[in-house]
């Protein structure tokens, strides 16, 4: 039994290898992806953003630019994304669950989620919005600028970031590439991850 | 003992074999099929067409076995010819998935998409498949070899086409070309701006 051991232990780890290379996702040629635990920069953020967007977020008014660390609230789900990228099209109505999830658990107060088009203009981040019907705020990053500084990531890819109420200082608490399982389990990620328990749903 | 450890080994093969196949088929992203090209001259040929003048008629065939006539859509349709370099390839595998979601601004605009290379159709076939299918035309300029693109100038030194938009109005004439960098994707919502002036 010794000796079939490490064969299991060998199975395990190919699988895992495997399963990596099968994320839903396409993947960055040059990814460096922001670790948990680490600072994630405060991006400017572009994007045509309508009145309720710019509620939804808790910003002053409907700007163009904006700052990640002025949306009002203790996290922000961001999702990297290009509209070119037909993981992203897929995902696209499933960000869409999550979000009527996070308000149907009663977490629209602490969990906000926006979407960063790498590599969209302005004008195809909306072909994308209105495609889909995405009842989520949109950013545009048409140079790549906010995708290079988040680690040139594949896409789709998630950061659970939180945000220190008092400093404003922005924190990974979820780093992670690809389509997710499905909405209810990522979301249980996403609270666990948070730390968030049942009684700050309101 | 030899009988668990063979028995370990079939497991490890069809724990392989299992996980092969959703990768493969069924990832319409295909990233792991795509070559990688490095860098290339942005632009290689010179422009044989302006702004103004009436576009040289053409006739391919097309992927789902039919011939696309360009001037057919004369009184009809707006058209974009989409010229891209070759199928798998990294840019180019993205530029159309994009505007294989973006049936409604065309629409919008009266106007088509014919998707064009020089690659030849059981190559095209296969690459538009891996997309998922597309809604627009995709023919093929193979033979001869890049002739369309040759008269457009748009056939680079090695054989491959420019990435380049050509936007013809109703009454067959060129209102807009973008030759763009081969290394990189045009901007749809310039294309979807370009295309709003026909109604002007």
């Amino acid at each position: 039994m010794k000796r079939i051991l490490p064969i299991f232990l060998m199975i395990l780890a190919l699988s895992g290898v495997k399963a990596a290379q099968a994320t839903q996702a396409s993947e960055a040629p040059v990814s460096q992806p922001i670790a948990e635990g680490a600072p994630f920069p405060d991006l400017k953020l572009n994007g045509n953003l309508s009145a309720d967007q710019s509620a939804y977020l808790g910003l002053p008014a409907p700007g163009k630019t904006q700052r990640l660390s002025k949306i009002k609230a203790p996290f922000v789900l961001l999702e990297v994304f290009s509209m070119y990228c037909p993981h992203c099209q897929r995902e696209a109505p499933v960000i869409n669950e999550l979000y009527n999830l996070i308000a149907k658990r009663g977490l629209a107060g602490k969990i906000k989620v926006v979407g960063l088009g790498a590599g969209n203009s302005l004008d195809e981040v909306e072909i994308f919005r209105v495609k889909y019907d995405l009842l989520f705020p949109l950013f545009s990053d048409p140079n790549l600028t906010a995708h290079q500084a988040v680690g040139g990531v594949g896409t789709p890819y998630f950061y659970l970031v939180a945000r220190d109420p008092k400093t404003g200082a922005l924190t990974v608490k979820l780093s992670r590439l690809g389509r997710m399982a499905s909405p209810e389990r990522f979301l249980d990620d996403l609270v666990n991850a948070a730390g968030l328990s049942q009684e700050d749903a309101k | 003992m030899k009988h668990l450890a063979r028995a370990a080994f079939l497991a490890l093969f069809l724990a392989l074999c299992a996980q092969a196949a959703p990768g493969s088929a069924q990832d319409p992203s295909f990233q792991e099929s795509i070559f990688p090209v490095g860098p290339l001259k942005p632009v290689d040929s010179v422009l044989a067409v302006k702004v103004g003048q009436t576009a040289p008629d053409f006739t391919l065939p097309a992927i789902n076995g039919k011939k696309v006539r360009l001037s057919d859509y004369r009184g009809v349709k707006n058209v974009v010819l989409s010229f891209v370099p070759a199928a798998w390839t990294p840019v180019c595998s993205g530029q159309w998935p994009g505007y294989a979601i973006a049936q409604n601004v065309f629409d919008k605009n009266d106007a088509t998409l014919i998707g064009v290379t020089v690659d030849n159709i059981p190559t095209l076939y296969s690459w538009v498949k891996q997309m998922g299918g597309l809604w627009f035309p995709v023919v093929s300029d193979f033979w001869p070899h890049g002739a369309v693109a040759q008269t457009y100038g748009l056939l680079r030194s090695d054989g491959v086409s420019e990435r380049a938009l050509v936007l013809i109005d109703k009454q067959g004439i060129i209102r807009y070309i973008d030759v763009h960098d081969i290394n990189t994707r045009p901007d749809l919502g310039v294309l979807v701006k370009e295309m709003g002036k026909l109604k002007e």
